[in-house]
């Protein structure tokens, strides 16, 4: 018995049930044998023959799974399903939940604003890599084990609702209304911690004009809880209407036209903040500030009105 | 004409039950695993080692096939042979194997071209 065999039967026989291996040794070199007198008999050299039987019987380890009825797959079409909607029901929220939880909890720890959010999506980051690899694990070991899992069968009743073609996906949705919470706990937010310290060291200058909370803050807010509402509705309806794009127009510039006009007019970021800063406290630079805010807010503004417009007509064809 | 490679897999996707049949039935006369692997070739069934060596065993587990180490020869081999139970299961296989063929014929007989 030449080496190259031994080392195949002993490479195949590693992964086989312990009960069985002794027979399954004996026949399998029986077999190799045959094949390889088989080769020789008809003038083949004896080590290619070697060689190329070993070979068309293909990675030992392949050859034991067969013996073994095990299947060469992490997870198989019986849990496939399960586990991919249960990954993408977790992945859905826990991450972002995790990560907005720890980076405002660190956020009030009194780090600076850019760690926290740091701490966040570095948590949020670790929680999905953990969902996937324990999700994964337990699933593969459903499948190693043959475990039956007895989850419901499939009926009509669960075939969605919506409209197959749906423009406004969940996603989205919950996108724009999870960005419009940030936003709207960020104004009243920065007035009290900004983590911008004043001059004397201590104390908290806001970023935002105190002076606007006379009228324009509280108007902002409004019109951004509005626009949260109108997220609501889109998501209800599913498609762009002419009421929601008329609805989105006119709340898009009751935001977009007082804040041009507060930046324009020097009166939207704290006085006391620009002073802070050198740089932003000479004319020339706080006109650059607020000549690119200007433009920024125009471009979104019309891009969201144009993106609507485009949406709605391709919602009528 | 599809390509070799869909015309592969639909060949291959036919042709795999039919190798425990011709199993069963060349195994009403016992033989070896490289033996029976040369005979079914012989008849139109190529399979490959790696499928039929880990096969054999399989219907041994399940009871269709019995076996018997023979040490009479030159190096001891293992004997398969077709059981009582196999031969029953096989008997319905065959007629499946029939109504199928019966079927495919009606259905090709009755779609006008």
């Amino acid at each position: 018995m030449t080496s190259l065999t031994e080392r195949y039967v002993a490479a195949t026989l590693r992964t086989v049930p312990a009960p069985r291996r002794e027979e399954i040794a004996a026949e399998l070199r029986g077999s190799i044998a045959d094949m390889i007198d088989d080769r020789t008999a008809a003038g083949e050299d004896a080590t290619a023959a070697e060689r190329e039987v070993l070979t068309e019987l293909g990675d030992p380890t392949q050859l034991a799974a067969r013996y073994a009825d095990r299947r060469l797959q992490l997870i198989g079409p019986t849990y496939y399903l399960a586990w991919w909607r249960l990954l993408k029901l977790l992945l859905s929220f826990v991450p972002a939940l995790v990560g907005v939880i720890v980076g405002l909890v660190d956020a009030t720890d009194g780090s600076a604003p850019a760690g926290a959010i740091g701490t966040g999506v570095g948590a949020a980051i670790q929680t999905a890599v953990q969902i996937g690899f324990w999700v994964t694990l337990v699933f593969a070991l459903l499948e190693r084990t043959n475990t039956k899992l007895d989850l419901p069968a499939w009926t009509v009743d669960q075939l969605p609702h919506d409209r197959p073609d749906r423009q406004i996906t969940l996603t989205d949705a919950a996108a724009s209304i999870g960005f419009l919470v940030l936003v709207i706990a960020y104004v009243p937010l920065q007035h009290f911690r900004s983590f911008v310290p004043a001059r004397d060291g201590d104390g908290n200058l806001p970023i935002l004009d105190p002076a606007l909370w006379s009228f324009w803050l509280p108007f902002l807010m409004v019109v951004l809880v509005a626009t949260l509402g109108l997220e609501l509705a889109k998501y209800r309806v599913g498609r762009w209407t002419l009421p929601l794009v008329v609805t989105n127009a006119v709340l898009d510039l009751a935001f977009a036209i007082p804040v041009i006009f507060l930046v324009h007019n020097d009166r939207l970021l704290n006085p006391e903040l620009v002073a802070r800063f050198d740089w932003l406290s000479q004319p020339d630079n706080l006109d650059t500030v607020a000549t690119v805010t200007v433009v920024g807010t125009v471009v979104i503004t019309l891009w969201n009105i144009a993106d609507s417009i485009v949406k709605l007509r391709r919602a009528a064809a | 004409m599809a390509s070799d490679e869909i015309l592969r897999i639909h060949l291959q996707e036919l042709r795999r039950g039919t190798v425990v049949v011709a199993s069963l039935v060349a195994l009403r006369h016992p033989d070896y695993g490289y033996a029976l692997l040369q005979r079914l070739t012989e008849h139109g069934f190529p399979v490959d080692a790696n499928t039929l060596y880990p096969l054999l065993r399989r219907l041994e587990e399940q009871g269709l096939l019995t076996s018997e180490w023979n040490t009479e020869e030159s190096r001891p081999r293992k004997f398969y042979r077709t059981s009582a139970e196999g031969e029953s299961t096989l008997t319905r296989l065959l007629d499946d194997l029939a109504a199928v063929q019966t079927s495919m014929t009606a259905l090709i007989q009755g779609v006008k071209r």
